[in-house]
């Protein structure tokens, strides 16, 4: 009898102790997951629509493709979805268009990954090397209080997606 | 070293176990005075009294983990001042390593040292492990207690500890060669299915790579990794003496061939030993006779000094020819072209180039499936090995055993398939990371977009 209780308090001892450092080890790795972003903020303000040239123009620090056809605009990503590299625009020598999910889309550029070879269309579309998905498109927008053009990072779009300036 | 320090009195019987000697004798009077040497110096207390002749052949273990303890000794050494000299921050981590470079006295030098140390260390220790397949010596032999199956276990920690504290240390200069590589390193994380994302995140410090990021793979490069490929080093070395040595000892202890040779004095030995004859002869296995066996000093001390000091040397004189390369300052805003690992990641640069699959509609990403599985395949094959081999314990501490050809083979045509994707990552990928042949010229590529 005397002899359970002996074990049964070792035992408590040792699990208490055991417990206490998984606890202590599991505090000490918490404090490493972040709980604040500082990150950019998402949406942010290109300039005037006025700015952007017809055809193509890159915004290195959102990583970002703006085109514009006239008064159409649309945005599609830089960020290579296979692991997140810039890809580099590279202009067609015969611009063409063709029907992106029902839209008609002008095609002038092609887009190629240094990393590991990813290939896509001029919307986007993966056609060859790694990369598993198309490039994100994202919504664009004017701002309602200095008619700037707005990229909106958290937000992506459909391939039919068209901003229309008037 | 010998004659130096207060001679013995012969009026004072030395206490056991105490060497008179200040340091130790390189030219030991007797077998007691090489024993004691072993016994009372620090240095010296981790190797055995007496060394096997067979195991300290440079022929079958080549030195290469000694070589490799060398390396780390010397990355040690030569991190020691550059850890006075870098700022881990992301706004001057480039330009305190560019004056390490060309302005600090000797920085390059030191900085030399260090970087083909880490490139060199990478290279032996897979050698090293290469060694230790070919020759089964991750297998026991009878002795009680061995556990060669758990040291290599921990050897393969200690492969993947090197590779890793590569990663970290190549991204201190915060050059392009580094933001790129912590790209694409944590993205290969993220594509880890559900749990991807947070490990990045983790790894990051946030969700851009910024100041956190630097300062995680800092702490990882110079306190934690380093501190555990310490412990692993301390223990793989007394496993080494628990296990009785080098797995050639198993070996000669296996073969039971007995012969005869004459009695030693010291020794004592059953009557059923000795042999019948007109001359006293005791018929002993391999493993007891005394011709087997050596002093460990000087035989094996010289050894490894030899070895020890030679890594040094070859490392200091190849420093001095062979700067150590920057790339330009990190910009997230432009990745180059091709964007390049260094050669000992090359392999798995290729497999995540090469392994996306689409199944139908569904499509695995190659950052998971070539980045993720594939590794990690290989790290559970090598890990599980010594338990999949059924070989008898007579194939261990043998080169290319007959009874472990295909092992051998397997394996050597999986490191051969490594080093092929490195050659052909290291020397027929150019811009867009398409394939050129060595003798091709690269066509030319705007600078930028």
């Amino acid at each position: 009898m005397r002899k359970d209780r002996r074990e049964f308090f070792l035992r408590l001892g040792t699990g208490a102790g055991l417990a206490a450092l998984a606890a202590q080890a599991g505090a000490s790795l918490r404090s490493l997951v972040p709980n604040v972003s500082y990150d950019a903020p998402t949406t942010v303000k290109l300039g005037s629509p006025a700015e952007f040239p017809d055809g193509l123009k890159f915004l290195p620090d959102q990583r970002l493709f703006v085109f514009r056809d006239g008064s159409t605009f649309h945005a599609i990503s830089a960020v290579c979805t296979h692991l997140g590299c810039t890809v580099r625009a590279e202009a067609m020598s015969q611009p063409e268009t063709s029907t992106v999910e029902g839209a008609p889309l002008r095609l002038t550029h092609r887009f190629l990954c240094p990393c590991h070879g990813s290939k896509y269309t001029g919307d986007g579309g993966n056609v060859s090397g790694p990369a598993p998905r198309p490039l994100a498109w994202y919504h664009l927008s004017v701002a309602p209080e200095d008619g700037q053009l707005v990229v909106d990072l958290a937000r992506e779009v459909g391939r039919d997606f068209r901003l229309m300036i008037a | 070293m010998t004659g130096r320090g207060a001679p013995p009195d012969p009026a004072k019987p030395a206490a056991p176990g105490v060497h008179p000697k200040p340091l130790w004798s390189v030219r030991p009077a007797s077998d007691r005075e090489a024993g004691d040497a072993i016994v009372s110096n620090f240095l010296l207390h981790w190797f055995p009294a007496k060394a096997l002749k067979a195991s300290l052949d440079w022929n079958y273990s080549m030195w290469l983990g000694t070589v490799s303890a060398a390396l780390l000794l010397l990355l040690v050494l030569s991190g020691m001042p550059l850890l006075f000299l870098y700022i881990p921050s992301v706004e001057r981590a480039y330009a305190s390593v560019k004056d390490i470079e060309y302005v600090v006295t000797f920085g390059s030098w030191m900085r030399s040292v260090h970087r083909i140390a880490a490139h060199l260390m990478v290279a032996v220790v897979f050698l090293h492990l290469a060694r230790v397949f070919l020759t089964g010596a991750y297998k026991n032999g009878t002795g009680r207690g061995q556990r060669r199956e758990w040291n290599w276990v921990i050897g393969v920690g200690m492969l993947l500890l090197t590779l890793f504290l590569s990663f970290t240390g190549y991204l201190l200069p915060w050059d392009q060669l580094a933001y790129w590589a912590v790209t694409v390193g944590t993205n290969i994380a993220s594509s880890i299915p559900f749990a991807g994302p947070k490990i990045r995140e983790l790894l990051l410090g946030g969700r851009a790579i910024d100041q956190p990021t630097l300062i995680r793979f800092y702490v990882l490069h110079v306190i934690a990794l380093p501190g555990l490929l310490g412990v692993l080093f301390v223990y793989h070395m007394w496993r080494i003496r628990k296990d009785g040595g080098l797995a050639r000892a198993d070996r000669e202890a296996l073969s039971g061939e007995r012969r005869e040779v004459p009695p030693v004095k010291t020794k004592t030995y059953t009557l059923l030993g000795i042999a019948s004859g007109t001359s006293p002869a005791i018929r002993a296995t391999t493993l007891e006779a005394p011709d087997a066996t050596v002093n460990s000093v000087p035989d094996l001390t010289r050894r490894a000094a030899i070895v020890v000091l030679g890594t040094i040397a070859v490392l200091s004189i190849l420093s001095v020819f062979i700067r150590s390369p920057l790339e330009e300052p990190a910009n997230p805003l432009v990745t180059p072209n091709p964007a390049k690992a260094p050669w000992y990641f090359l392999w798995l640069q290729e497999i995540v180039t090469d392994t996306t699959v689409h199944i139908g509609s569904f499509t695995i990403n190659g950052a998971f499936l070539g980045g993720v599985i594939l590794p990690g395949l290989l790290v559970l094959l090598l890990t599980v090995w010594p338990w999949i081999d059924r070989s008898p314990a007579a194939a261990a501490g043998a080169w290319f055993a007959t009874s472990r050809r295909t092992q051998n083979l397997v394996f050597i045509a999986l490191a051969l398939a490594v080093v092929l994707l490195t050659l052909v990552g290291l020397l027929c990928r150019g811009p867009y990371w398409n394939f050129y042949w060595p003798w091709e010229q690269w066509p030319e590529i705007p600078a930028r977009i």
